[in-house]
This record gives C-alpha cells, sequence and structure tokens, in this order.
C-alpha cells in the first residue's frame, strides 16, 4: 500500500467530482453520499478523461458517451445492462472502471494508486 | 457560418467550440438511435411487440427531426458534421441501441429504448444549462427537444409499469409537437 495525498477534502463538493493528474496518472474523484471514491480517470469506453464526469444515484456518468459506473465497484451499469447478452464484440467497450483505496487524513485525500 | 450569430454567443460567455461539439455529438447520437430504432420497430412483432411498434416509430421518426434540426445550428455557429459517417458515430453522445439477444422478449426491447431516452436527457439537460440566459437560440432548439425526449422516455417507461407517462401517442407518427417549428424542411406530419 502506497498512499498519496491528492487533493483536501473540499476540493470535492458534495455530489460532485474532480479531475486530477496524480504523476501522469488521471484520476478521478467523487463524493457521494459523505464518502469519498477514487477511480481511475480514463472511461475504459475509449480512453477518454473524466473531467466533468457526473454523479447520481450511485453511478458515475461519463461525459462523453453517457457510459455509467458504479462509484463504489467502478463496474459498468450502463450500457452494459442493455447490450446484447452474448456480444463478446461490446465486452471490451464495457469493461470497468478501475478503483483505488481512498483514506480521509486530516482534511486531506489519501489515495492508494499502487494497485 | 453566421458570423455575428456565432459573435454574440461568445461575447455571451459560451465557449462556442465546446458548444459546437456537444451539438455535433447530440446529432450524432440522434442519427445513430434513428437507425438502432429501425431496427427495434421492425422487430417489434408478436403480441407484445405489435404494441410497440407505433410509439417505437414516434420516438424514431422524431430523433430523426432532431438530427434535421440540429445540423443548421452546428454550422451557423461554425461547426461541421464530421465528413466520414464511421468518425460521427464513434462521437455519438449516447451508446448505440442495438437489438436485445432475443428479439421476442418485449421487457429487454423496451430496456434498450428507455435507457436510450434517458441518454438523451442528459444530452439536452447539459446543453440547456450551458446555454441558459446567454445563447437562446441554442437553448430553445434544445429545451424542445428535450420536451421530446422526455415523453418518450414516458411512453417506454409507461410500459415497464414505472407508472403512467400521462401522454397519449402523436396524432400522426412523429409529428415532433415542440421541435416542428425548428425544421427547415417542409414537415407533413
Amino acid at each position: 500500500m502506497a498512499f498519496q495525498e491528492v487533493a483536501r477534502e473540499a476540493d470535492v463538493p458534495p455530489g460532485q467530482t474532480r479531475f486530477l493528474n496524480v504523476e501522469g496518472k488521471p484520476l478521478v474523484l467523487a463524493r457521494w453520499e459523505g464518502r469519498i471514491y477514487a477511480l481511475s480517470g480514463l472511461c475504459p469506453h475509449q480512453w477518454k478523461p473524466l473531467a466533468g464526469a457526473t454523479i447520481w444515484d450511485g453511478l458515475l456518468t461519463c461525459p462523453w458517451h453517457n457510459f455509467q459506473y458504479d462509484l463504489r465497484t467502478g463496474e459498468n451499469r450502463y450500457p452494459s445492462n442493455v447490450y446484447p447478452a452474448g456480444a463478446e464484440y461490446l465486452r471490451e467497450q464495457v469493461a470497468p472502471l478501475k478503483t483505488y483505496p481512498v483514506e480521509i487524513r486530516g482534511g486531506a485525500v489519501w489515495v492508494d494508486l499502487s494497485g | 457560418m453566421g458570423k455575428v450569430a456565432r459573435q454574440v454567443v461568445e461575447q455571451a460567455g459560451v465557449d462556442v467550440n465546446a458548444l459546437v461539439d456537444k451539438l455535433v455529438r447530440a446529432a450524432a447520437a440522434e442519427f445513430t438511435t434513428f437507425y438502432y430504432y429501425t431496427i427495434l420497430r421492425v422487430n417489434a412483432i408478436g403480441f407484445e411487440g405489435e404494441g410497440l411498434k407505433e410509439i417505437i416509430e414516434d420516438a424514431r421518426i422524431e430523433d430523426r427531426n432532431h438530427f434535421e434540426a440540429l445540423t443548421p445550428r452546428i454550422y451557423e455557429l461554425g461547426g461541421e458534421l464530421p465528413r466520414d459517417i464511421r468518425q460521427f458515430a464513434d462521437v455519438a453522445g449516447c451508446p448505440d441501441a442495438y437489438l436485445p439477444a432475443n428479439p421476442h422478449d418485449a421487457k429487454s426491447l423496451l430496456n434498450v429504448l428507455v435507457e436510450a431516452e434517458r441518454c438523451a436527457i442528459r444530452i439536452y439537460t447539459d446543453i440547456c444549462a450551458f446555454t441558459a440566459g446567454k445563447d437562446p437560440r441554442t437553448y430553445e432548439l434544445s429545451a424542445a427537444i428535450l420536451h421530446e425526449e422526455v415523453e418518450h422516455e414516458a411512453w417506454f417507461s409507461e410500459y415497464l409499469g414505472e407508472g403512467p407517462s400521462g401522454h397519449f401517442r402523436r396524432g400522426a407518427p412523429g409529428a415532433s409537437p415542440y421541435v416542428r417549428r425548428f425544421m427547415t424542411a417542409e414537415f407533413d406530419a
């Protein structure tokens, strides 16, 4: 585990996201229901940055194509829920978003990006 | 391009290049959805499917109308549609609305439709928020499209048993009651 400070808690207002570049690694922080989540900052669909991503009901929405990911697990929730079952050629599009462990220390957001 | 038409939007504080990008993505989503809804509509058959066919057709034609209404605004603002349709499809602001593996499963069909409409609602809400109080022409166009997308979602949601839509079907297929005043081509519906 190699936690590093990436932001202040106040940088991520409730219900909002913040896009960061931590030592060349794109990262998105999201605060939902009092908790801050850290996820990869690139949408696996077309590897576009998640700057400007929005959140609602525990889902993070990519601003480019409106793909949606579970904040807690990074799993794709849309369009994986409507893509045809068994369509292997579409599976890559709905790969999960990588999630990272988060700790709050003295008002700062620490993220372990080593995984 | 309308030189002053673009200038006044810039002067109002809108990033016009970002706005054009949003409009192109929206137009691409409408165009691809029109294509996919064609496939969904022709497969809406049987006891359950036949009942869906008319509202899929309304939504299909109205999505085409949205594409038609958006395109002039893109060029007025100095933008353009991608010259390669493959590139156009790749920038669409919503995922492709594929036919379910079992096209006779009406619930799966409806889920594809309702999620596509929800995606469209997010797109036009974003454009309305981006232009509110700054670019009245784009705002009014986006709001008109938003009205129709909200109705489409409600129709499909009603079929899924999520509650009454509060609407009745269009008088003629794809009548576009909100967007028709932005249509530049002759409109017969």
